[in-house]
C-alpha cells in the first residue's frame, strides 16, 4: 500500500457501524471473507435489519461458482429488489448465464429469482431465459419456469402473450412429467384469476378443458405430490361432462386418492367425486359412490391435529346437508373424547345430531347425559339442546328425552342445566301441541323450577307463553302470582318477554273470562304509556282496540290461533347458499359457512386503470432523466440510511456509554460513518449539486428536532455560525437516540 | 467466523497470498470486452451478446490471481461503474478502432471515470481493439483521439490488439502485471 493510500485513509477519519464493516466485507479482495459478509448480511436480513443499502455490493458477488453464496445472493435480490429497481439489470447478464449452467439447480434457481423480482425493468430482459427454461431437458427446471409465467403475467400481461409464454403453459399440460403438469395448470388458474382484475384481458381463452386434457391428468394424478394433486382435483371437478363412461372412468381414477395421508388432497377428493356424482345416472352405482366416501370422511376426523380436525367436521356438516345418509353408520366417531378443545366437542354436537337416527338414538341419548354432566358450561348447555333437538327430530325418543331431563335436573340441578333443560321442554312442547302426557309431564316441572330463572330470556318467555297456552295445567294462584310479579317489572324486561306478556294476559283473560282484567288494565296502560318499544307498544293498541269491539268470535279466533308446530331445532342451509358450498368445499368458505362472495370483496383485486406495475413509477422517475424523480429517490434512500444508522447507534451504545463524557465524540465518529454512506448514495445520485444535497443530508437530520426541543434550544440561543450548524443538530439526534434507550 | 482467524487466512493476508487482484474491463458497447475477457480465461473466442451487467472470472496469471470484471458497456450502464470502483487495481479501457464516429464518446467516458477519486491509483490499459478489421485506428491515433498524453500521475500503456486472433492482449497483460507487482511491493 502506497504511502499516499494510507494518509488518505487516515484523513478520511474512522470509520464504524456494522454497515460500513458489511461493505468492507462484500467487496474484500478475500474470497472467504466476501462470503462470510453476505452470510452476515442475510442473518441481519433474517432479523429484521433493513441491509437494503449494501445492494449494490451484495450484487457484486452474483456472479460465483459457489452455489450457497449464489443461493444467499439470490435471497437478497428477491428481498430488496423494490429498493433499487434502477440497479437490477446488473444481474441480468448473470441470471441469463445461470439458465444456461450445466446444474439444472441453478437454471432453476435463475429463472426462481428473475421471476421473484417483480422490477418492470427486469421484465424486458425476461424474454430469453424464460423461454429457454421453458423448453429445458430438465422436468425441475420447466415447472418453475412455468409458475414463472404467472409472475410475468402479473407484471405484465402484454409480453406474456406476444412473446408466447401463455401459448407454451398451455402446451405444458401435455407435458410427460406429472409436476410440471402440475405447476403449470396452477399458474394458468392463476392467470386465470388475474385477468378478470386487468382491464383489457378479460376475454383472454386462459385455458379449457377437454377430453384428452383431463385424460392426461388422470394419468398424473398418481405420481404428483400432494400440492399437485390438490390443483389437478380442482381441474378434474371444474371440468363438466355427461359422458357416462368418461364420468365413471374420473370417478374411478380419483376413487384411489381418498387414501391420501394429506387430509387437504381426501378433501379435494371427496369435493370432485361429489361434483361428479350429480351427473352420474346410474342410482345404483351413486349409492356404492357414496358408500366409499364414508371411510374417508372418517379419515379426516381421525387426524392428530385438532385444527385440522375441525376444517373436517365443518365440511362433514356440508357434505351431510347434501347426502344425509352417507355417514349414518359412523355416529361414534363423532363421540367427544376428553382431551378435545372446546371448539371441537361443539362442533362434534352438531354433527351427532345430525347423524341421530331411530337405530342409534338411544347410544347417542346415553353419550349426550354424559355431555351433560361435564363441567365446560358451553359444552353441557350445547349438550342439552341437543337433546332437545334429537328429541323434536325424533318422536319415538321424546319421552325418553323429557325423562333425561327431568333426571338431569333432579339429580345434578344447578341454574345451567335447569335454564336450558327448561327453555329445551318448552320447545318440545312446541313441537307436540296439545299432546295430553307430555303436557302433564313437563308442565309441573317447569312450573317447580321457574322461580330460580331470573335471567334467561327465552325459558323465561317459553315460560310465560305457555301460562297461556296451557292454562289448565297450572294452579291457578301460581298464575295469577307469577303473572302479577311480570307486570310489577314490566318495563324491566326484554321486548321478546315484554311481547309474550301481553300475549299470554291477554289470551289468559279471555278464557278465564275476564278474571284477570286488572292485570289486563295495568299490562296495556304499561305497554301503551311507558314502553319505548314500539312493537309492543302497537301490539296493546291492537289487543286494547281488538277487546273494545263487541265482537267476540273474531277476538277468540284472533287470540287464540295456535302457533304452527316447530319441525326441526337443527340448523340448516338456503339451497342457495348450500350449492355454493358443495362448489367450494375444502376452502375457507367451507369452514365460515359462508359462500366466498360473501367475505371476500370482489374489488379487493381490481387494478385501478391506468395503474401502474408496482415498482415503476420509481424507475419511470429516473429513467427519464428527471430530476424530481432522482431527487425524490434519493431522499427516499437517504432516510432510509438514516433510519439505518440510528439502529447501528442503538446497537453500538455499548461502547458510547463506556466513555460517557466523551460521548459526543464518540457520537461524532459514528456519525462521521454516517455521514459518508450518505455521501456515497449522493455519488451514485451525482447529478444533484452539491449545495442542494447539502440541504437534503441535514433535512432528515432536523426531524428529531421536535422531541429534544428544550436541549436543541439551549444551543440555538448560541450564536449559530452556519459552520457549526450541522454539529448541534448532530448532537440533537444523538441525544435523541440516548433518549430512546430510556 | 473461525474461519477468518485460521492460520491460513492470516498468514494468507500477510504474504498477500489468495488475494484476489480486482481488474474493469471498461469501455463503450460492442468493444468488444466480453469477448476480450473470455479469450484471456478460456483462450477461445465466444459468441457474445450485449452484456446487461457483468460477467466475472477468476484468472491465474503469473501467480497472481486476477479477478476480472466486465462491465455492461450500454449508455443505460454506463452510469452503475462506479458501484464497481472501489479497491480496483487496474482499469483496462477497451476501444473499438474502427468505430471513428463514436472515439470522442469513448475518450469523454475514459476521462470522467479516471476523475474519480476511487480510482487515482489504478493503473490504465488501453486496448486499441479490433485491428483485425479493415480501416482500424492505429494505437497511436486512438491515443490522441483519448488524449492519453494529458494524464498525468499514473501508469498508462497503450497497446494494439485484435481478440478474435488473440494479437496484443497478453503485451498488455503483461505490462499490467509489472505495473501491479510494483504498486503491490
Amino acid at each position: 500500500m502506497s504511502l499516499e493510500k494510507k494518509i488518505r485513509n487516515f484523513l478520511q477519519g474512522p470509520r464504524k457501524g456494522e454497515t460500513f464493516e458489511l461493505k468492507n466485507g462484500l467487496v474484500s479482495q478475500y474470497k472467504h471473507e466476501r462470503k462470510d459478509a453476505i452470510q452476515r448480511v442475510i442473518q441481519a436480513m433474517t432479523v429484521g435489519k433493513d441491509v437494503s443499502a449494501l445492494f449494490p455490493d451484495v450484487l457484486k458477488n452474483i456472479a460465483t461458482y459457489d452455489i450457497e453464496q449464489k443461493k444467499l445472493v439470490y435471497l437478497y435480490l428477491m428481498n430488496y429488489a423494490k429498493t433499487h429497481p434502477e440497479l437490477c439489470i446488473l444481474a441480468v447478464n448473470t441470471f441469463v448465464q445461470d439458465t444456461e449452467d450445466p446444474n439444472p439447480l441453478i437454471r432453476a434457481l435463475a429463472i426462481r429469482t428473475m421471476g421473484c423480482i417483480r422490477v418492470s425493468k427486469m421484465v424486458d430482459y425476461m424474454e430469453i431465459p424464460l423461454s429457454r427454461t421453458l423448453s429445458d431437458d430438465n422436468p425441475y427446471v420447466r415447472k418453475t419456469a412455468a409458475l414463472c409465467v404467472a409472475k410475468l403475467f402479473d407484471l405484465n400481461p402484454e409480453m406474456c402473450i406476444e412473446y408466447g409464454f401463455l401459448e407454451n403453459l398451455k402446451k405444458l399440460i401435455n407435458d410427460s412429467n406429472p409436476m410440471v403438469v402440475a405447476n403449470a395448470l396452477s399458474a394458468l388458474y392463476e392467470i386465470r384469476d388475474m385477468k378478470e382484475h386487468i382491464p383489457g384481458f378479460e376475454d383472454l381463452d386462459v385455458f379449457t378443458t377437454n377430453e384428452t386434457v383431463i385424460k392426461n391428468l388422470l394419468l398424473c394424478l398418481n405420481e404428483c405430490t400432494e400440492w399437485g394433486r390438490i390443483t389437478i382435483l380442482t381441474t378434474l371437478n371444474d371440468y363438466q361432462t355427461d359422458n357416462q363412461e368418461e364420468l365413471i372412468h374420473i370417478i374411478e381414477r380419483i376413487v384411489p386418492q381418498l387414501q391420501h395421508v394429506n387430509p387437504s388432497v381426501v378433501l379435494s377428493s371427496i369435493k370432485a367425486i361429489i361434483h361428479h356424482l350429480d351427473a352420474l345416472r346410474n342410482q345404483e352405482m351413486k349409492e356404492s359412490i357414496l358408500r366409499k366416501l364414508s371411510a374417508p370422511l372418517v379419515s379426516l376426523v381421525s387426524n392428530s391435529i385438532p385444527e385440522a380436525q375441525y376444517v373436517g367436521l365443518k365440511n362433514i356438516r356440508i357434505i351431510l346437508e347434501k347426502y344425509p345418509t352417507v355417514l349414518s353408520k359412523e355416529l361414534r366417531v363423532f363421540f367427544i373424547k376428553y382431551s378435545d378443545p372446546l371448539y371441537l366437542k361443539l362442533e362434534k354436537l352438531e354433527i351427532m345430531i345430525r347423524l341421530s337416527n331411530d337405530l342409534n338414538v338411544k347410544l347417542l341419548l346415553g353419550e349426550l347425559k354424559e355431555y351433560a354432566m361435564e363441567f365446560e358450561p358451553s359444552l353441557v348447555s350445547k349438550a342439552i339442546k341437543c337433546i332437545g333437538s334429537v328429541a323434536i327430530k325424533l318422536q319415538s325418543c321424546t319421552v325418553k328425552s323429557v325423562n333425561l331431563l327431568c333426571t338431569l335436573i333432579d339429580q345434578r340441578g344447578g341454574d345451567l342445566i335447569i335454564n336450558e333443560s327448561l327453555g329445551v321442554l318448552i320447545n318440545i312442547l312446541r313441537r307436540y301441541p296439545g299432546k295430553n302426557d307430555l303436557i302433564t309431564l313437563i308442565v309441573p316441572v317447569i312450573s317447580n323450577h321457574i322461580n330460580g330463572i331470573e335471567d334467561n330470556n327465552d325459558t323465561l318467555s317459553g315460560y310465560i307463553w305457555c301460562l297461556g297456552e296451557y292454562p289448565k295445567y297450572f294452579q291457578n294462584t301460581e298464575t295469577l302470582e307469577n303473572l302479577t310479579l311480570f307486570v310489577d317489572d314490566f318495563l324491566n324486561y326484554d321486548s321478546t318477554i315484554q311481547l309474550n306478556l301481553l300475549n299470554t294476559i291477554v289470551k289468559i283473560n279471555l278464557t278465564n273470562n275476564n278474571t284477570y282484567s286488572n292485570l289486563l288494565q295495568k299490562v296495556l296502560e304499561l305497554a301503551t304509556q311507558g314502553c319505548e318499544n314500539a312493537d309492543v307498544r302497537d301490539k296493546a293498541y291492537i289487543y286494547w282496540r281488538l277487546l273494545s269491539s263487541d265482537d267476540t268470535a273474531s277476538q277468540q279466533k284472533i287470540i287464540s290461533h295456535k302457533l304452527p308446530p316447530i319441525n326441526t331445532t337443527i340448523s340448516s342451509f338456503n339451497p342457495n347458499v348450500l350449492e355454493s358450498l358443495i362448489d367450494e368445499l375444502s376452502t375457507v368458505s367451507s369452514v365460515y359457512h359462508k359462500p366466498a362472495s360473501t367475505f371476500i370483496d370482489k374489488n379487493a383485486y381490481t387494478r385501478p386503470s391506468g395503474a401502474s406495475i408496482p415498482g415503476s413509477s420509481k424507475v419511470k422517475g429516473s429513467s427519464n432523466g428527471g430530476k424530481g424523480g432522482i431527487e425524490d429517490l434519493t431522499t427516499m434512500a437517504k432516510q432510509e440510511i438514516i433510519n439505518n444508522a440510528k439502529n447501528e447507534n442503538l446497537l453500538d451504545f455499548d461502547d458510547d456509554e463506556t466513555d460517557d463524557t466523551s460521548s459526543f465524540n464518540a457520537n461524532g465518529g459514528s456519525n462521521g460513518g454516517r455521514t459518508s454512506v450518505l455521501d456515497d448514495l449522493n455519488d451514485l445520485f451525482a447529478a444533484i449539486p452539491q449545495q442542494q444535497q447539502e440541504q437534503q443530508k441535514q433535512q432528515p437530520l432536523n426531524i428529531p428536532k421536535g422531541s429534544n426541543s428544550d436541549i436543541l434550544s439551549l444551543f440555538d440561543q448560541q450564536p449559530a455560525s452556519s459552520s457549526n450548524k450541522p454539529a448541534n443538530k448532530q448532537s440533537g439526534n444523538v441525544n435523541n437516540d440516548l433518549l430512546d434507550l430510556f | 467466523m473461525g474461519q477468518v482467524f485460521s492460520f491460513t487466512n492470516i498468514f494468507g493476508k500477510l504474504w498477500g497470498i489468495n488475494k484476489d487482484i480486482r481488474i474493469l474491463i471498461l469501455g463503450l458497447d460492442g468493444a468488444g470486452k466480453t469477448t476480450i475477457l473470455y479469450r484471456l480465461q478460456m483462450g477461445e473466442v465466444v459468441t457474445t451478446k450485449p452484456t446487461i451487467g457483468f460477467n466475472v472470472e477468476t484468472l491465474k496469471y503469473k501467480n497472481l490471481t486476477l479477478n476480472i470484471w466486465d462491465l455492461g458497456g450500454q449508455t443505460s450502464i454506463r452510469p452503475y461503474w462506479r458501484c464497481y470502483y472501489s479497491n480496483t487495481a487496474a482499469v483496462i479501457f477497451v476501444v473499438d478502432s474502427t468505430d471513428k464516429d463514436r472515439i470522442a464518446i469513448a475518450s469523454k467516458e475514459l476521462h470522467m471515470m479516471l476523475k474519480e477519486e476511487e480510482l487515482l491509483d489504478s493503473a490504465l490499459l488501453v486496448f486499441a481493439n479490433k485491428q483485425d478489421q479493415p480501416g482500424a485506428m492505429t494505437a497511436a491515433e486512438v491515443s490522441q483521439a483519448l488524449n492519453l498524453t494529458d494524464l498525468k500521475d499514473r501508469s498508462w500503456s497503450i497497446v494494439a490488439s485484435s481478440a478474435i486472433k488473440g494479437e496484443g492482449l497478453t503485451e498488455g497483460l503483461d505490462w499490467l502485471m509489472d505495473v501491479i507487482k510494483d504498486e503491490q511491493l
